[in-house]
């Protein structure tokens, strides 16, 4: 019984990451109905971003923390100035904005290969290694900050979006842009400020993965998983993006614990298309034909 | 006509050159290649010094003796860059050209496997430095003729762990972590687990993840379930480091053990106070008593510091001399013989030729220990 307490708490601990990185994907397909692959390459220099922070700049975890996460809200930006808003101008096809995410996140990934280097790097240690123990359970400092920092931040997304004028402009913009725009909606404003949302959400998630494990070019790889993760969930919807990250943790994590690690992959993902075959929008999402 | 003076010339001399190899008939001649240039160039050149050297000594001392006869040693190096089609060229200018006896090297294994068929096509035996994949000397369960080596090979590294854990540190129940999708990691569990319970201990858990994989903790949850003694992990420093923060974050207090893969400067700086007093098995330690002569002599003629090749190619000097004299006769076909069931005291070990396998078995393996954040050496341990 105490490993499947502690099975859970793994599950939640990797769940919460995803739910990071999903988050970011759900936000920006809700308004501009492509899955931005951009943001792999985005989360992983929010990771440099916060290593940079506080090995170069010596700044305190919360500074070095803002810092990365006020960055990749930049960079979210300019990917989409450069990368889909001269595409969304000529009003061309969503194909032609998925390759042009998958090119943004090949370069991002080899520009840091060729400046950076292709190495790993380290987090300093912030937080002690030692667990708080309950018990027989271990739940490490880090993921438990990790969970509060991560529902703070989801909830006053949620908040923001449920309460303000800007926040019923992006709820409008998710139900019909073109609307939108004829009633007098700056939907440009409104993209933007979606990009920039999920370019917050992406630092965070890469400072916490590159403090939970290492900082590496290919984190953008993993993202993958909190993709599925959105989609199974319902892309499009943000409480759903955390179920389905919160469900494919744990999915994992027991397959893992209780059979083998070398059928996780597997088990996982047929259990995900076995729910998609029966809910093709997903657990949570909307069941509207354009976003299928 | 000026060229054809040259030519007069050059055929001449290429004939006394010929005369004067075959009137010095007291000179065995002696093969060696690696990379003298590109990445791996550190090492080749490490080794071909290290020969150099050696042969340098002999040939003050006297020469050696072989069938109550003194011979001078020469030794003839071509750089093969790394690559192994390279390594096939010049090993047939070594055996066809230059007549070698015997040759050594190469230091990887993608360099010493390919050489076989030209090897056995010219009799000539060869002797590998650090190629430790087993595939170097035998191939489809077949053992190659003409090729040796003076390294352990990787899966031996297993069987070495599990019995410094059992008869050393008194741990009778281990657990493994390993990446199922790399031969490497996959060959050390095996042997460390048919060991460790051959010789009475029990594997409590057996977990595998894959290359690429950042989080352990599902298979470490279980592993602390399993209450083992030690955590067997037999991949490399970054899933080491990982794995060990990981399971320290799960109050896993277990000592962890590994093998070559583990010691980088990179394990320390990420995995710090989670890999305090872990094990893991090396080929050698630079701080172990018996490798300090030939450090010192090495430094003396050449200004700086050996690697870890030359350590090994110093015993493939001694293994080929040895080789000779058991042999009684300057020929490749009696060396190759003689070096099978063959046993020297190297300075990384006692090498001892299986005939079956051309490896040294129960070589001796260092035992390594992280104190303080450095690499302390603690014994000598063979897998018996």
């Amino acid at each position: 019984m105490t490993q499947f307490f502690q099975q859970v708490i793994n599950g939640l601990s990797i769940g919460s990451v995803y739910a990071l990185m999903a988050v970011g994907y759900s936000l920006v397909y809700s308004i501009m109905n492509f899955s931005n692959f951009a943001h792999g390459g985005v989360i992983m220099l929010g990771a440099y971003f916060g290593f940079f922070s506080l090995t170069l700049l010596h700044l305190p975890f919360l500074a070095a923390f803002l810092l990365a996460s006020i960055g990749t809200t930049i960079l979210a930006i300019v990917v989409e100035r450069i990368a889909y808003k001269p595409l969304r101008e000529r009003k061309a096809p969503f194909l032609y904005f998925i390759i042009s995410a998958m090119g943004a996140s090949i370069l991002l990934e080899n520009i840091v290969i060729a400046t950076i280097g292709p190495t790993f790097r380290t987090y300093p240690e912030v937080f002690a290694r030692t667990p708080i123990s309950i018990g027989p359970l271990a739940i490490g400092r880090l993921d438990l900050l990790m969970f509060v920092i991560s529902a703070v931040c989801l909830t006053a997304l949620i908040l923001f979006i449920e309460k303000t004028k800007m926040g019923k402009a992006i709820q409008a913009a998710a139900y019909n842009i073109k609307a939108c725009a004829l009633m007098g909606i700056n939907t440009d404003k409104v993209i933007l400020i979606v990009f920039g949302l999920g370019g917050f959400l992406a630092g965070v998630a890469g400072v916490f993965f590159g403090m939970k494990y290492t900082v590496y070019p290919q984190i953008g790889n993993i993202t993958t998983k909190s993709f599925i993760a959105a989609v199974f969930g319902g892309l499009g919807s943000l409480p759903g993006a955390v179920l389905g990250s919160v469900i494919l943790g744990i999915l994992e994590t027991f397959v893992a614990g209780y059979l083998s690690s070398q059928y996780r992959d597997l088990i996982a993902f047929v259990i995900l298309i076995g729910v998609l075959i029966i809910r093709p929008s997903g657990i949570m999402g909307k069941n509207t034909e354009d976003k299928a | 006509m000026k060229r054809a003076l040259f030519v007069l010339v050059l055929v001449l001399s290429i004939a006394l050159v010929g005369c004067a190899g075959s009137a010095k008939s007291d000179t065995i001649k002696v093969g060696w290649f690696g990379a003298l240039t590109g990445d791996q160039a550190v090492w080749g050149e490490n080794e071909f010094n290290t020969v150099k050297m050696l042969f340098e000594e002999y040939n003050n001392a006297g020469g050696i003796e072989v069938g109550g006869k003194k011979y001078k040693l020469e030794a003839i190096g071509y750089d093969n860059k790394g690559d192994a089609q390279e390594a096939v060229n010049v090993v047939k200018r070594l055996t066809g050209q230059d007549k070698v006896v015997a040759i050594l090297g190469p230091n990887a294994s993608g360099n010493a496997i390919p050489i076989a068929p030209v090897l056995e096509q010219a009799k000539v035996p060869d002797i590998a430095t650090v190629a430790t994949n087993p595939k170097v000397t035998v191939l489809d369960g077949k053992v190659k003729p003409y090729n040796f080596r003076v390294c352990f090979i990787d899966p031996y590294q297993g069987a070495v762990a599990a019995g410094y854990a059992y008869d050393r540190l008194n741990d009778s129940k281990a657990a493994i972590l390993y990446d199922v999708s790399d031969d490497y990691s996959q060959g050390l569990r095996e042997f460390f687990k048919a060991n460790f319970e051959k010789k009475g201990g029990t594997i409590v858990a057996d977990e595998s993840f894959n290359g690429g994989d950042v989080d352990f903790r599902p298979q470490l949850s279980k592993i602390k379930a399993a209450n083992p003694d030690i955590i067997f992990m037999p991949y490399f420093f970054k899933e080491v480091a990982l794995s060990a923060n990981q399971a320290r974050e799960l109050g896993i207090k277990t000592t962890l053990m590994g093998g070559d893969g583990w010691p980088s400067d990179q394990l320390i700086s990420m995995g710090g106070k989670s890999v305090e007093g872990s094990y893991f098995v090396n080929h050698l330690d630079y701080a172990d008593p018996a490798v300090q002569d030939y450090k010192a002599r090495y430094k003396a003629k050449y200004g700086k510091e050996t690697e870890l090749n030359g350590y090994l190619v110093h015993d493939a000097v001694l293994l080929l001399v040895a080789g000779l004299q058991k042999a009684g006769k300057v020929n490749g076909e009696a060396l190759a013989k003689a070096l099978e069931g063959i046993q020297v005291q190297g300075i990384t070990g006692m090498i001892n030729i299986s005939p079956e396998t051309h490896n040294p078995e129960g070589k001796d393996a260092a035992i390594i220990k992280i104190v303080d954040g450095q690499y302390v050496f603690q014994e000598k341990y063979a897998a018996k």
